[in-house]
């Protein structure tokens, strides 16, 4: 049949480049990143990240087609940084959040198990499941 | 970067903050405080969709006299929850060298039974052996939690009916196909007592009596009686429930949630930063970007130690990633 093939969501094709930057004419520092195979996970996560940004002026995405795995995300900056620097720093940024949101977890994850040692002593499931 | 040095000391205090309510090898469940929603959902749609697991993806039959067809054999097969504990050490089959699959890239897992009593036979995922090759001992075996230690049943047979086929298990993420999915369930849900009206309940009367309260409403403060609606507020704390359907922990969907995503922003710094005329970038590749993925960073800088793939972090002087400040600079990332 002519259904795509799925894995077209997720892998680039030949040739295709993960992002691209495109100057928008007509205001000021304003960019459009075009990024290949993300959707709302990344669009949502980035445009929320940039507008909390002290020199970000506006931030917005749009995934035009459910189909289509292609983002779209402007950012539009006061002009102390580009748009391309803002995007960086708010990347950056999250790498860093999430980096210590798993820090985190783990820690809590390894009281919890300390706790439950305490109480039962065997903290295996029935089977010795994979926990 | 302008990051205010004055701020990196209690910069753990200002980012995301998890209390765990409740962790055995089904479920964790935690929140996920000072955190905004788009943070929050990300981790939520990453760890329902783009985990690597291993399932089921060929399936050669041999013989097969049972009731059933083929083809809905094998798709019952490739739901079958499969161990993906060590699925790192797998290639994707796109990206192995080899012509078809090899051991590599797959696991195979072979079927062979039939009915000589006189009674029906249940055959379940118990019964599916390893063949091959094999790299690591448990990867992609099948997950059995029952008491009985059976696993899913798959299919029955009567007396003389006969099933005999090869299995190839490959590494995928849920986004091509569900039984990918690492999760059974992902909860999520904010707000308990509907302070920011992002719920708009039905009811008849009363939604307070109509509707059964959520479990976290002993969590927040409920809203004081004719409180002014707050258009300023906005969610900040995240309860999860994540149930496994075995091919990991509950705890390791979320901590490869969180790796899986570090790991597409950390492509996209690169081709931001370096990869400007398209020379260290060769084509299509899986979602994997950095391979070797090295965590989260405990104390190491995310990439940090991460070789070739993860250079962008020396760019410009930056601080290393494991130390930079979540909301540095003085501002208030929420
Ligand atoms: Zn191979």
């Amino acid at each position: 049949m002519n259904a795509p093939d799925r894995f077209e969501l997720f892998l680039l094709q030949d040739g295709e480049k993960k992002i691209v930057e495109t100057v928008v004419n007509g205001m000021s520092n304003c960019s459009d990143f075009t990024i290949k195979k993300e959707d709302h996970t990344i669009g949502n996560l980035l445009s929320e990240r940039l507008k909390q940004a002290p020199n970000v002026m506006m931030a917005g995405y749009k995934v035009a087609h459910p189909n289509v795995p292609e983002l779209f995300i402007r950012v539009q900056t006061d002009g102390t940084v580009t748009p391309r620097e803002a995007l960086v720093n708010a990347l950056k940024q999250l790498v860093a959040a999430y980096g210590q949101l798993g820090r985190e977890f783990q820690k809590e994850l390894a009281l919890r198990q300390y706790a439950d040692q305490g109480e039962n002593g065997d903290g295996s499931g029935a089977q010795g499941g994979t926990y | 970067m302008d990051y205010d040095p004055m701020v990196m000391d209690d910069a753990e205090s200002l980012g995301p903050v998890v209390k765990i309510s409740q962790a055995d090898n089904v479920r964790v469940k935690f929140e996920l405080s000072n955190a905004d929603l788009s943070f929050a959902n990300s981790l939520r749609r990453v760890m329902l969709a783009e985990i690597p697991t291993i399932a089921i993806d060929l399936v050669e039959i041999e013989e097969n006299s049972s009731v059933l067809a083929d083809e809905f054999i094998a798709h019952r097969l490739g739901l079958i929850p499969l161990n993906a504990e060590g699925a790192e050490s797998l290639l994707y089959s796109r990206d192995c060298d080899c012509d078809n699959y090899c051991e590599h890239c797959s696991v195979k897992l072979v079927l062979h039974a039939k009915c000589t009593g006189g009674e029906n036979m249940s055959i379940s995922a118990r019964d599916l052996v390893p063949a091959g090759d094999r790299m690591h001992q448990t990867l992609g075996m099948p997950v059995i939690r029952d008491e009985d230690g059976l696993g899913p049943l798959i299919l029955k047979l009567r007396p003389g009916q006969e099933i005999k086929l090869e299995c190839i298990a490959k590494k995928g993420i849920a986004k091509e196909h569900a039984k990918w999915a690492p999760s059974a369930a992902i909860g999520f849900e904010y707000d308990p007592h509907n302070k920011l009206h992002h719920i708009d309940y039905w009811y008849e009367q009363d939604p307070k009596t109509e509707w059964p309260p959520s479990e976290y409403v002993d969590w927040e403060e409920p809203p004081a009686e004719g409180e002014p609606f707050d258009y300023d507020a906005v969610p900040n704390r995240f309860y999860y429930n994540v149930e496994t359907s075995g091919p990991l922990g509950p705890d390791g969907i979320v901590t490869e949630g969180i790796k899986v995503i570090q790991q597409k922003l950390a492509g996209l710094i690169h081709e931001l930063t370096e990869g400007e005329g398209g020379d260290n970038y060769d084509g299509p590749r899986s979602p994997e970007y950095g391979g070797g993925g090295d965590g989260f960073g405990y104390s190491t800088s995310y990439g940090g130690n991460g070789g070739n793939q993860s250079a962008w972090g020396g760019a410009g002087g930056t601080t290393p990633f494991g130390q930079t400040p979540y909301g540095g600079g003085g501002n208030t990332w929420s």
